[in-house]
């Protein structure tokens, strides 16, 4: 293959590409909205004042913080049945590998939102709301590396945007596309990357003007 | 019955029952004595008749064909001639297909079954399957010339051609996590295969190499090595009747291994050379110091354990490790073949070693990264810090898992065709890992460098100023460093043979995936602690010393 044909043919294979990065969206967001449910109920849980409830709470968080995602998302597509049966009699629902994926991030997410969350819920008041603002930035932030951490689901099959690299390189049938295929799988994550936190960035500063403004038109 | 009716009846019968006695005892003798030449014995009707009667197969080349004047040929064949010709007999073959190759041993329509039969517990309970086995197959992938697959695991989530009713699909399914497109029939699997619309057809790797004798396949090839791996059997009938067949059968299979009889047949039927059969002359050839073979027939007509087929051994068979681990694995459905097989025991523990040293490699590297892109950034002349803070944040916002791929396989593949020069595996892992946690942590030490700077315009970036900031940010550095021995597993996704490309290796074989993935877990969850609190000790001590 000529050097020449390479920016066309990737032309041509983009609409593909870009279904796959939206598959590394989704299988973030559905992380991100998990991990966030998961890691409230811990950071409610080392609140409590029973002692078993925060011993348990203490322990999971323990365990989200240390569990490799890489080796979980292994774990759970060998380990959880591909069909799961409903209450009543209602047929199965399928257990697709993405949702296996999301959950294993899913795990490192819980486990940064209970050790962030739980010093937030003891503030009161406009602290309480400034720390509530600054974790969600934190929380932006996380999803730009999770959306770089979806990129491993291609390991265990999901048919997301590195994984897509590889069928592509696979139907060109030349080896010398893959170099160009994934580098230009890269400039989609290092444009996104770079746009959201600029876009996190801007909203920080502007956040944080207001607080400043906040607590001079108190002092006046 | 009860007793007090039973005692008379016996009295009365005495005489009776002590004649019927003697001659069944007289009759026993007779049949032990006479067993060996007894008519009812297969082999000494075969060779009364003059004729061994061999079932094969006619629709399995090269293994078992037609000739054009519908003869039947092949590999079975020709061993089939060389089992009469040590018997001193004449050879006659008939047809047999899948279902019907062991009942015409059973109905007495042949004496022998040579037919591509896979050596399996539930057929041992239907016929005797003779050991030494004399081939083997496994399921493998037929590519494209142009295919870059070389392993198993490039399979994952890619469309694989398959046919339909193939026992392996499904296993192959879960163990390789395959998107597979099923077709009627392996023709219209293949032709899916030359037109593009999957990577492979999923096969018997010895059907797969018939085809590939054929001119239209010419360039194609079997891409992996086989999996699902069975060992073929020649059988007889079941029963004390065969037994003496069943022993001259099986030491002339062990006579083929040492001879190489059949290396030279797999040379001429031109298939390409099978590891089995290699192993195997080696094993059956192997002798002690005095000159007798290893693998000869013990007291008891067996042959030893280590000659046997490793599946059919019981926990009764072996001692020590493996008979231990054989128990469990009976009793319980816990397959520690890590544990009590040599050869995967050494494959573990090297997985092992391979993925602490990647662990120690890549945080020692994380760090080292970071201070020398902060000292860079501080210390170097203006265009400088500029490429170096654009080339991190590369580096940062990027997956490493993609900058694997490209390293090894991108630039590699250049590096090999060009230079021939290639690329290791492992270091590509350690770079790529360290670059990208040491670009990240490099941004938050930039940060605090960059506050030091503008409260103090004398700050210089120097060995204490960079132990200061590791100081000042140890949180986000230990949770750096974390994250990256969290990440070393990625290695696995470029062929480095750490744990868990060790592990998925085994489950491929063994199918003990609960096992191994609980072990997995166990392993890793517990390595990560041991990381933290090397770090959290490490991070005191420093604290404790600059006190």
């Amino acid at each position: 293959m000529s050097g020449s044909d390479i920016p066309g043919l990737l032309l041509s294979w983009t609409p593909y590409l870009l279904g796959g990065f939206a598959w590394n969206i989704a299988i973030s967001l559905a992380a991100m909205a998990i991990g966030t449910a998961a890691g409230y109920m811990l950071a409610l849980g080392r609140a409590s004042r029973h002692t078993y409830q925060q011993r348990t709470a203490i322990l999971a968080t323990a365990l989200m913080r240390n569990v490799p995602t890489f080796v979980f998302q292994f774990y759970l597509v060998f380990m959880l049945p591909d069909t799961v049966p409903m209450p009543l009699g209602l047929g199965t629902v399928a257990f697709p590998s993405w949702l296996k994926a999301s959950l294993a991030l899913a795990s490192a997410v819980a486990g940064l939102v209970s050790d962030n969350l739980g010093p937030v819920l003891d503030l009161e008041g406009s602290e309480r709301h400034q720390a509530l603002m600054r974790f969600a930035l934190h929380w932006s932030n996380y999803l730009v590396i999770i959306v770089m951490a979806s990129s491993t689901a291609s390991v265990i099959g999901v048919s997301e945007l590195v994984s897509r690299c590889n069928t592509v390189v696979n139907a060109s049938g030349t080896t010398d596309m893959m170099l160009w295929v994934y580098l230009y799988a890269m400039a989609f994550f290092f444009t996104f990357c770079l746009c959201s936190t600029r876009l996190i960035g801007a909203i920080s500063r502007h956040v944080s003007r207001r607080e400043i403004l906040d607590i001079a038109s108190r002092r006046t | 019955m009860s007793t007090d009716v039973a005692i008379p009846s016996c009295r009365g019968q005495g005489a009776g029952y002590l004649k019927r006695l003697g001659l069944s005892a007289l009759w026993a003798i007779y049949l032990a004595l006479a067993s060996p030449a007894h008519a009812d014995d297969r082999l000494n009707a075969i060779r009364a008749r003059g004729v061994l009667v061999v079932g094969v197969k006619t629709d399995y080349p090269p293994f078992g064909m037609l000739t054009a004047n519908a003869e039947h040929q092949g590999f079975e064949h020709d061993l089939a001639a060389d089992l009469a010709r040590r018997l001193g007999v004449q050879l006659r073959t008939v047809g047999v297909n899948t279902t019907n190759r062991l009942q015409v041993l059973d109905d007495g329509r042949a004496d022998v079954t040579i037919a591509t039969l896979g050596d399996t517990a539930e057929r041992r309970q239907i016929a005797t399957l003779i050991e030494p086995d004399y081939y083997s197959s496994g399921v493998s992938l037929m590519t494209r010339p142009d295919s870059p697959v070389e392993r198993w695991s490039d399979l994952r989530g890619q469309t694989v051609c398959a046919t339909q009713g193939s026992y392996f699909n499904r296993t192959m399914v879960q163990r390789d996590l395959l998107n597979l497109q099923l077709y009627a029939n392996g023709r219209d699997a293949k032709l899916a295969v030359r037109d593009r619309r999957c990577v492979g057809w999923l096969f018997d790797n010895t059907a797969i190499e018939g085809d590939l004798l054929m001119s239209e396949w010419h360039g194609y090839r079997i891409a992996l090595p086989p999996e699902l791996v069975a060992q073929w059997a020649i059988a007889v009938a079941r029963g004390e009747s065969s037994a003496t067949l069943a022993r001259f059968v099986g030491d002339t299979v062990a006579q083929w291994h040492r001879d190489g009889t059949l290396l030279a047949l797999e040379r001429k039927w031109r298939l390409p050379p099978s590891s089995f059969l290699i192993q195997m002359h080696t094993l059956w050839s192997a002798k002690d110091l005095d000159g007798t073979y290893l693998c000869r027939r013990q007291a008891d007509g067996q042959w030893p354990v280590a000659c046997r087929n490793q599946i059919f051994v019981t926990s009764t068979n072996v001692t020590g490790l493996r008979r231990w681990g054989l128990w469990l694995n009976e009793k319980t459905g816990i397959n520690l073949t890590y544990l009590y097989d040599d050869y995967e025991r050494a494959a573990f523990l090297h997985g092992i070693a391979l993925t602490l040293a990647l662990t120690v490699c890549c945080v020692c590297g994380s760090l080292a990264a970071a201070l020398v892109l902060v000292w860079l950034v501080h210390r170097g002349p203006r265009s400088i810090a500029t490429a170096v803070r654009a080339c991190a944040s590369l580096a940062r916002m990027t997956p490493p898992l993609l900058q694997m791929y490209v390293l090894f396989f991108g630039v590699g593949s250049i590096a090999a065709a060009h230079w021939g020069f290639r690329f290791n595996a492992f270091w590509v892992v350690v770079s790529v890992l360290s670059l990208y946690t040491g670009a990240g942590l490099m941004y938050a030490l930039d940060q605090a460098a960059c506050e030091a700077r503008a409260a103090d315009t004398d700050y210089v970036v120097d060995a204490h100023a960079l132990t200061l900031l590791l100081a000042e940010s140890s949180t986000a550095v230990r949770a750096s460093l974390v994250n990256v021995a969290k990440a070393t597993m990625m290695a696995s996704a470029v062929a480095v043979p750490e744990l868990l490309s060790v592990s998925t290796t085994i489950v491929a074989e063994h199918g003990n995936v609960g096992t191994m993935m609980n072990t997995l877990m166990i392993f890793f969850v517990v390595l990560i602690f041991c990381v933290l609190s090397l770090l959290q000790w490490a991070q005191r001590r420093a604290v404790h010393v600059r006190v």
